[in-house]
This record gives C-alpha cells, structure tokens and sequence, in this order.
C-alpha cells in the first residue's frame, strides 16, 4: 500500500472522489489480471471468485463515479493512477499456483482489511469536512465488503487436510 | 525515424494477446506492468520498440508485449539487443532477463555495452533464483541458501548487480520492486529516457522457488526510498556507498545518473561514419576492397 503526493490536509472533494474511484479500479484491474491467472493454471473455482470481486470493484466504482458525475460533471481529474497503490487491490504475489477457493477468499479479505487501514490512517489529517465524511463513509464500506467475504467464506465446505502446497513440485535439478 | 509525439499511447497498446504462463503470484507479473506504463509514458509505437531477452521465467516478457520481441538464447540478450541497435539505430531497444541470465552465464557481456556505452535499458529480474529450471543457486543467492544444487547451503557470495554495473561505469543505475508500482514505472522511463546504457535491477519475488523474506511483505520490511533518504543521484560514489546494502536493504530508486552523458556508441558510429563516407565505395563495388590492387 502505498500513496505519492497526495496532501490529506487540502484534498478537495472532487479529488477525494477521483482517489477512491481509482482505487476501486485498481483492485478491478487486479482482481482481472488473477482471474486470467487462474484460468491460465486450470483452477476455475479460485478463477470464478476472483471474477466476483471483478464485479464488485466494478459495482463499487460504478456508484462513485455517478455521485462524480452529478457533483462535478466533467470536469478535468487532477489525480492519477500514479498516486495510489494496492490500496484495496490484494498484493501481486496473493495469487498461487491451483489456490483453493478459501485461499483466494482469505487474500481478498486480507486487501479488505488493508483498504479500511488506509481510510482510516488518512482520516485524522483531511481538515474538509465532506472529504471527512466520504472518508469515513469508504471505511466504514471497507467493513461491509469485508462482511460479504465472510459471507462467501462461509458458504465454503469444510477445507480438506490437503493443502495446496501439496501440489506444487519440489526444485529438482535439470 | 521515430514517431514519438505523434500519438497517445496506453498501457493497455503494449499488451498483447499472449497469456503469461509465470505461476500465479509471480513478480514477472508486476513487471511486465511497469514496462507497459512506462513504454506509454515514452509513447514509442509498439514497432518502434526491439525486446530482446535471455531464457528464463523472466524471459517469457518480451512475448507479453506488442513490441517485436526475441526471446533469444540464455545469457546472450545483450549481444543480441546491440546488434539491433547498431543495425537500426533509430529502434527503442530494451533487453531484459533473470539474474542468472545476466549475471551468471551472460555476466561477461554486461560490461563490454557498459564501456560502450550502447543506448540500451537493461532490466534485470532479480529472483536471487534459477526459477524456469526449478529452484537452482543462482549468482544473487544468499550465502548459506539452500537450494537443490546446494543442498546444504551455499558457499559462495552473492554478486552485487548493482556495485557490478556502477563499477563498471553505467551511467544509470536504478532499482525496483513490486512494492511499488508507480515507482517502478518511472525508473523504467527514466532509464529509456537517458542517453546511453541503463540499468534497472528489479527485486521480483518468485513465489514458487523464491524463501519467504524475499516475498512482497519481506520486501517492504527492507525497502527504502532513495529520494526519501536525500540520495543525490549525480554522485556516484554515494551510489556505490550505498548499493553496498544490496541483499541487506532495498533500496528503492535512482542510484546514479550521470550528470554529463558522453556519447553513446550510436553517436560514435555516425561521426565515424561520416568521417570516412566521403572516400567511401558506393555499394556496388564494396567488394574491390577485397581485390589486391
Ligand atoms: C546455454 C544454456 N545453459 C543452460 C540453460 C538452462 N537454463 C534455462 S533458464 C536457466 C536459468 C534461469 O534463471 P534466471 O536467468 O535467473 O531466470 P528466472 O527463471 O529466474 O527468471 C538455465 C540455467 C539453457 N537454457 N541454455
Ligand atoms: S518459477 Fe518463480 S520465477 Fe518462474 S514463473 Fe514461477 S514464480 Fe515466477
Ligand atoms: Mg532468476
């Protein structure tokens, strides 16, 4: 997780919604690129997980992007891809070679986790009391998101003694 | 002639529509990324760009952009990716690699491009592994590592890729990771952008081979930025002070850029070659030079 100059203390709200708005696309295009993985190593049920989240980062930037439009129409972004990074989006080496549905479950919870860490470490600097409160409002969305995960981890049925360790190969000389 | 400017180019022109086969999670992953970020940044056509690589995981890259790309032969990306560029001087070439690639098998060529000076980015993937051939010592492995060729630790030191290239005399020398992105796209512009030889070594886990701390988490727990610690990149000897960190801390940046580029080999071709063409033959009597006069 990381941010490049971004100024909490003087974000306008324009800019605050462009920031959580890439961020959703981020974790989209994250959750893309894992699913292709998936498909690529033959594990359609960590593959169909992941394509869920796909839906829900979309479903999510889709609703921040309309509150943009009827707030500040077109108007030009002065933030960028290049300011944010793995904010919701699960970290590059989350996804595994055959993972199990639970496992990817468990990555994209744990980039839940993270994303409300980040709203919540942001919201004691913002002085603006809308940014505040659309800052406190994805937070507390962070928990939600966390919830529907729980939700599809406990649809799961109990995990096998297998681990998915078990099947990669052990390092042997060629 | 390059086009540069005439077009906006996106990440997403650099993709093509090969699917990495690289175990899910891999570094490579990452990388690939930031190339494609920073070759837009560039705004280079994809046809305009020459991608050489060795053999290796690593190496699969060239394929997954839409560059015209080599996936040439293990260690011999560099030779290759210089004959490209002396034949057709006006190509963005970019070569890349694994460690072992560049600094085991291909180790002696990186310093003849580096004295030249060729107009090429180097990067390198730095998995301190031999992951295509399952988990063998590479050079960046940590003494005491255990691998399957070692199986009771290694022996040897690690090569410095960093203090190597800056000793050398590269005149840009940066490193990445996948802890941060943005920031890897933008040593990897910086780097096609300088004149001259550019080298960007990028920390990037093998999940599958790789030991734990070399992991994203155990990354960042070691990584610093360079620009953060006031780091002048125009001083070289700062920079060799502190690659001297390289395996204990990840530094994260520019190390060196040379202030006053000298002029690259290309440069060097064309005066000559302007020289000499006046007394030059013209194409079709090229073999009298041959014929004892
Ligand atoms: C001439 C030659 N020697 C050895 C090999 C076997 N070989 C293929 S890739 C490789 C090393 C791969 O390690 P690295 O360059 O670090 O790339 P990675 O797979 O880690 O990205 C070796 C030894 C080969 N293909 N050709
Ligand atoms: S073996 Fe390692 S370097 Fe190769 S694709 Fe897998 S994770 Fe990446
Ligand atoms: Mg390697």
């Amino acid at each position: 997780m990381a941010i490049r100059g971004i100024d909490f203390t003087t974000l306008s709200l324009k800019d605050a919604l462009d920031l959580a708005i890439l961020v959703e696309e981020e974790a989209q295009e994250r959750y893309e690129e894992f699913a292709a993985q998936m498909d690529q190593h033959r594990t359609p049920d960590a593959a169909k997980f992941f394509r869920y989240m796909v839906e829900n980062e979309a479903k999510h930037g889709r609703e921040l992007s309309s509150r943009r439009v009827q707030l500040f129409g077109d108007a030009p972004r002065s933030v960028s891809r290049t300011m944010i990074y793995d904010i919701e989006a699960p970290d590059y080496d989350a996804a595994r070679a055959f993972m199990s549905p639970r496992r990817a479950m468990e990555a994209a919870l744990a980039s839940e986790v993270k994303a409300h860490g980040f709203f919540e470490a942001a919201l004691p600097a913002i002085k603006d009391a809308e940014v505040h409160a659309l800052f406190a409002e994805l937070r507390d969305e962070e928990v939600l998101h966390q919830n529907l995960v729980k939700g599809e981890l406990a649809k799961l049925p109990p995990d096998s003694a297998v681990s998915d360790e078990d099947f990669v190969d052990e390092p042997a000389p060629q | 002639m390059s086009t540069t400017g005439t077009l906006e180019y996106t990440p997403k022109d650099y993709k093509s529509d090969l699917k990495p086969i690289w175990c899910p999670g891999c570094g490579d992953f990452s990388v690939v990324q930031g190339i494609y970020r920073a070759l837009a940044a560039i705004g280079r056509p994809p046809h305009e760009i020459a991608f050489v690589s060795g053999i290796g995981c690593s190496s699969r890259i060239p394929g997954y952009t839409t560059a015209y790309g080599f996936n040439s032969v293990h260690g011999r990306a560099l030779p290759i990716a210089q004959g490209i560029k002396l034949a057709n001087p006006d190509l963005l070439v970019l070569a890349a690699g694994g460690d072992g690639d560049g600094f085991s098998i291909g180790g002696g060529h990186i310093a003849h491009l580096i004295r030249r000076n060729m107009d090429i980015t180097y990067i390198v993937m730095d998995n301190q592994i031999y992951g295509l051939t399952k988990g063998q010592l590479s050079p960046t492995s940590q003494k005491g590592r255990v691998t399957c060729t070692s199986r009771f630790g290694s022996l040897e030191n690690p090569v410095n890729p960093l203090l190597y290239v800056l000793a050398y005399g590269a005149g840009f020398v940066a490193q990445a990771s996948p802890t941060d992105l943005a920031g890897m796209a933008a040593v990897i512009e910086e780097a096609i952008r300088y004149p001259g030889f550019a080298f960007v070594n990028i920390q990037s886990p093998c999940v599958t081979y790789g030991e734990e701390g070399q992991q994203i988490k155990g990354l960042k727990a070691i990584s610093e930025s360079l620009a953060g610690l006031g780091h002048n990149p125009a001083d070289r000897l700062a920079a060799m002070d502190l690659a001297q960190h390289y395996g204990e801390k990840m530094h994260l940046g520019v190390f060196y850029r040379n202030p006053e580029p000298p002029p690259t080999y290309g440069d060097l071709v064309k005066e000559r070659q302007a020289l000499l063409s006046k007394d030059a033959l013209p194409k079709e009597r090229i073999l009298d030079l041959f014929i004892k006069k």
